[in-house]
């Protein structure tokens, strides 16, 4: 889809002041070729992926965070405001993104139809990554009813700064595959997120549990990826077959702490769309 | 009144005041010539002359000499002017003690100091150790014929050094420059580096202005002594360099 | 015949149009390498030979993102967009005008060539400017309405409550490639980057300033949060927050004399407000090793009173921090880390704001001063250094490296509030000892300068801003004869003035008593 369209559906209008709304679904679908897309595979023959991201090590502490300067974001907290950058619970790595890299060339996938929240309260981002398909709509939620401004700085995307003085909705899509797009508030330096963007629905950001699970693959050998904004990525290879579950296990170490390289804004299936020449990523 | 002596002398005059004023500064550049306002010591020499050009017209003919005068005359004497006169009589005084008032008042004015642009060079220099006779001194990447080798190290030099006060289109308008005075010098165009020689260049870059004689000021330079800071090499580079990218060629010994 | 020669010219004429029009990448090519590569790089990427020497950074042409623009949030800039760029340069950075300097067809050529580090320009849809409307004009009432939103949605975040830039936000500000950016000083508006008028503020409050922190506020429009005439308040108040006209820059300072006794020796004191200030602009100090091309100050007003035994001089900038302070640390960090050149001690530290008053030891006879950065060994000048952490005090430098403390103390007030330093140095006229002090006459220009360090900046010794010499000239009472001499010319005049009337009107009364004879020809009377 062009890359206009997509700003012009993004900039409708939306939010409404002082409510939290749910994401209406009045966005008029005006692509014809994108509705028309189905699944390009018998999804009867599909299998599945499971699996689960581990932690060994001590992970770094919580940072404190100083939020005297928006005491109404502090109050939201139980106790100190803090920032888990690396958040495991018994062995088990949260906030890691993972999904198909390799593997779906070729096949369009349609665009999916719900549209994840990314919501600001107590002055952070909940949840901190999040996936999604190219022109798939985020609603950016303030909560917190003070200014938080968001500021994408894709790669191989168009970028957005949306400010959101007021409890408010606002709607974004991009246009093309990218992992990561990080988002910031420059209002509060600590607040950190990132969108993955990926041309297929197999992708998946594992939770307390660790775990994920991408359902109904088309069966064949994909490239799987992990990754972890501070932990940097792993790759493994799986074979789907029909009507079967295939298991994965990844590990991060606190030894990838600080010599990770975490890999923002690289394009997915280059070849595919337009993508800047030599772009560097974000230094 | 249209062929009344008196009026076109006034008429005369104010249009002479207007094109002194601003037909000079003004008109010309309408038609692509550059100019610039008439200092007020000129203006004030150009209205005199206007002026004496006036009363040798008028009084070149008994006649005309007479009506000429009449108005003023009629101003001093008729009854009927008095308070025409009256105004005269006092506004011609108090324009006269205004202007008196503002030539003896206290002016809070900086001395006005004269300096000079391009002081005689001395015969020799030492930079880095090394005693350097600058006259019929060439530039060895010129002399040898690399060029290219001293337009890139040049560059880099430039624009990481000199850009800051002498600009990126080496015009002297630098996103600093405006800070110092006497302002930066623009190294294009024919007034500066175009009348030197690049020993000339090379010793100003290497001494700075602090090498500078007495009447260059000195004390207010901001030209660094860039051998502080440079090689000997680097400094003759960025010398190449400078006439290179401003399009100038330095002058040359056999034009002494 | 010539219906067909008229045809073979139109087409002719239409062919060198359209090859005119062909984007012209080897011309292009050249003039980019030849006038801009060496701050945005061969590559485009925006890290030339230069770059490192510059904050904020030349563009990077590789993301296609730019500030300026008249088109949506994160879309591309219209060629227009970016040849009004190339052609006024951005003000408050490095990047000057070229509109003068090159011809039309370079320009054109380099901005083919600018866009070609980005292809998507060429397959993306061109790009609609916004329609902004027309300004309104201004008033209270909309000002009023402008502080209120300016309140209301936040801007004081970063720019702070007064417009200095000073917000809670500021010292964590960075741009899209991770370099640290101040907020904007909106008392300053002919520095903004995109132009300083109210129109050219309400484009950047639509567009947003893509690459920073300053986002757009279109989607409040779209979210009914404020209407487009209430952001053109905003913008008014905005503006309003600068003077009508960039202060203008005198040679000197002018010290007016009070009753004995009243010189004001306080920051707070009221009667400042009615003592002009003077502007004296300030660079970096990039002329002795270690230089420092980033100095967060770039000005100071200057204000002089004197009563005939003191001077006092209120000197006020605009600084962003009361240094040191603890949250401009990681600021102080991030600027050390990335500005070139790598001279001198770097570490970050907490550092004090400082200012220094120089002069000569003694007014000069002549033209000539001391170097007017701290003297040389051979010619000192005289200091008033004040720190935030320290009480004033006098100095005489050697060169920017040995200055050295003359003992003694000089009267200081200061008071940093909302994003500005206030400083008041007050000093008799004669000093105890004159032999290394200078003695204050009146009724002459007396040749003075300033310094001014930001320690959250990073800077301390040869790193801070710097002034050329200025001139301060502390006004006399004037001469009895400045009043009786216009008083004199005044009767003078008149008294000639009546006497030729009374000539004249003699002669005339005259003439008319012998009437009926003379030939009117003959003159009447002497020329007046």
């Amino acid at each position: 889809m062009r890359y206009s369209d997509a700003v012009t559906r993004a900039l409708l209008p939306f939010a409404l002041l002082g409510l939290i709304v749910a994401c209406g679904g009045d966005a008029p679908e005006t692509e014809a070729d994108d509705a028309e897309v189905e699944m390009p595979f018998d999804v009867a023959t599909a299998g599945h992926l499971q699996g689960m991201v581990l932690f060994e090590g001590d992970p770094p502490p919580p940072e404190v965070l100083d939020m005297s300067s928006e005491p109404d974001c502090a109050a939201q907290w139980d106790d100190q405001p803090m920032r888990d950058l690396v958040q495991v619970s018994d062995g088990h790595l949260e906030n890691v993104f993972i999904y198909v890299k390799e593997g779906l060339d070729g096949m369009d996938f349609p665009r999916a139809r719900d549209t994840p929240v990314m919501d600001q309260v107590g002055c952070r981002y909940t949840p901190t990554v999040i996936g999604l398909m190219p022109g798939q709509e985020i609603t950016f939620r303030n909560s917190d009813g003070l200014l938080h401004n968001i500021n994408s700085s894709p790669t191989v995307n168009r970028g957005f700064n949306i400010s959101q003085p007021v409890n408010m909705d606002t709607q974004r899509s991009f246009a093309s595959p990218e992992v990561m797009i990080p988002v910031r508030c420059d209002v509060h330096g600590w607040m950190r997120a990132y969108i993955g963007v990926v041309p297929h629905p197999y992708h998946g950001v594992t939770g307390s549990g660790g775990s994920f699970d991408l359902r109904d693959l088309p069966p064949g050998e994909y490239v799987i990826e992990a990754w972890h904004s501070q932990l940097g990525t792993q790759e493994q290879t799986v074979t789907i077959a029909t009507g079967e579950t295939a298991e994965v296990s990844f590990t991060f170490t606190s030894e990838m702490l600080g010599t990770a390289v975490v890999p923002l804004g690289e394009p997915i299936y280059p070849h595919r769309h337009h993508a800047p020449h030599s772009a560097p990523a974000t230094r | 009144m249209r062929d009344h002596p008196f009026w076109q002398a006034i008429l005369v005059f104010i249009a002479a005041w207007i094109l002194v004023r601003w037909g000079i500064p003004y008109v010309p550049p309408l038609v692509g010539i550059s100019s610039a306002p008439v200092p007020t010591s000129v203006e004030l020499q150009y209205m005199l002359t206007v002026l004496v050009g006036i009363l040798i017209w008028v009084s070149d003919n008994e006649v005309r000499w007479k009506r000429f005068k009449e108005p003023i005359r009629n101003v001093m004497v008729q009854p009927e002017r008095k308070w025409m006169r009256v105004a005269f009589l006092v506004a011609i005084p108090l324009l006269v003690a205004f202007v008196t008032y503002d030539t003896v008042r206290p002016k809070v004015t900086a001395p006005v100091g004269l300096r000079s642009v391009h002081p005689a060079n001395p015969t020799s220099i030492t930079v880095d150790g090394e005693s350097i006779i600058l006259e019929g001194l060439e530039n060895p990447f010129r002399a040898e014929g690399r060029g290219d080798e001293a337009y890139a190290l040049g560059l880099d030099i430039y624009y990481q050094n000199c850009m800051a006060c002498h600009g990126d289109y080496l015009d002297g308008q630098g996103h600093y420059a405006h800070g110092y005075n006497p302002l930066p010098l623009p190294l294009r165009g024919g007034g500066t580096i175009a009348q030197l020689t690049e020993s000339y260049v090379f010793w100003r870059i290497a001494k700075g202005g602090a090498g500078l004689p007495r009447e260059g000021q000195p004390w207010n330079s901001a030209m660094p002594a860039w051998e502080d800071f440079l090689t000997v090499e680097e400094m003759w580079a960025v010398t190449y360099f400078l006439y290179e990218q401003a399009g100038i060629s330095p002058r040359t010994w056999e034009e002494h | 015949m010539a219906a067909i020669r008229f045809l073979g010219l139109v087409l002719v004429l239409v062919t060198a149009d359209l090859a005119a029009q062909q984007p012209d990448t080897e011309r292009g090519r050249q003039v980019y390498e030849r006038w801009c590569a060496a701050c945005h790089a061969v590559d485009g990427a925006g890290e030339g030979p230069a770059a490192g020497y510059m904050l904020p950074r030349p563009r990077d042409f590789t993301r296609g993102i730019y500030q300026i623009r008249t088109t949506p949030g994160g879309d591309i800039p219209t060629d227009d967009d970016i040849m009004r760029m190339i052609n006024e340069g951005m003000p408050g950075t490095t990047m000057p005008g070229w509109q003068d300097q090159l011809s039309r067809a370079d320009r054109q050529a380099v901005l083919e060539y600018i866009k070609s580090f980005y292809p998507p320009f060429e397959t993306m849809a061109a790009p609609e400017p916004i329609d902004f409307g027309r300004a309104p004009r201004v008033s209270d009432d909309r000002l009023e309405e402008g502080r209120i939103f300016y309140d209301s949605i936040e801007c004081w975040q970063c720019h702070g409550d007064t417009g200095r830039g000073y917000g809670s936000s500021a010292p964590e500000l960075e741009d899209d490639w991770g370099y640290p950016i101040r907020a904007v000083d909106l008392t300053k508006n002919w520095k903004f980057n995109g132009g300083g008028s109210v129109e050219e503020i309400y484009r950047r409050l639509r567009t947003g300033m893509d690459g920073t922190p300053m986002p757009s506020f279109s989607d409040l429009l779209d979210a009914d949060f404020m209407t487009e005439d209430q952001l053109w308040s905003l913008a008014h108040y905005v503006r309003s927050l600068a003077p009508d006209r960039p202060p203008r820059v005198r040679e000197v300072i002018r010290a007016d004399r009070v009753e004995p006794g009243e010189v004001p020796t306080t920051v707070a004191d009221e009667r400042w407000d009615e003592v002009e200030s003077f502007y004296i602009p300030l660079v970096a100090q990039i002329i002795v090793l270690p230089r420092w091309f980033d100095p967060s100050v770039d000005a100071v007003w200057v204000q002089a009173l004197h009563d005939g035994n003191e001077i006092a001089l209120r000197v006020t900038w605009h600084d962003r921090s009361e240094s040191p302070h603890p949250n401009w640390m990681q600021w102080q960090e991030r600027v050390l880390e990335v500005m070139e050149p790598r001279e001198g001690d770097l570490d970050p530290a907490p550092r004090p704001d400082r200012l220094a008053v120089q002069f000569p030891r003694s007014i000069p006879s002549g033209m000539e001063r001391p170097y007017f950065l701290m003297g040389t060994s051979d010619n000192p000048v005289y200091l008033w250094q004040w720190s935030s952490t320290d009480d004033a005090e006098p100095a005489q430098a050697r060169g920017m490296t040995e200055i050295e403390p003359l003992g003694g103390s000089i009267a200081s007030d200061a008071r940093w509030e909302a994003g500005r330093w206030q400083v008041v140095l007050t000093r008799s006229l004669e000093p105890e000892d004159t032999s290394n002090r200078l003695t204050f006459e009146r009724g002459t220009a007396i040749p003075i300068a300033f310094y001014v360090w930001d320690g959250d900046n990073g800077e301390e010794g040869t790193r801070g801003a710097i002034s050329s010499w200025y001139f301060i000239y502390l006004l006399e009472d004037a001469p009895i004869s400045t009043y009786v001499t216009p008083l004199m010319a005044f009767f003078l005049t008149g008294g000639l003035g009546l006497v030729v009337v009374a000539r004249a009107q003699k002669r005339e009364r005259a003439l008319e008593t012998a009437s009926e004879g003379p030939d009117p020809t003959t003159p009447t009377g002497r020329n007046p």
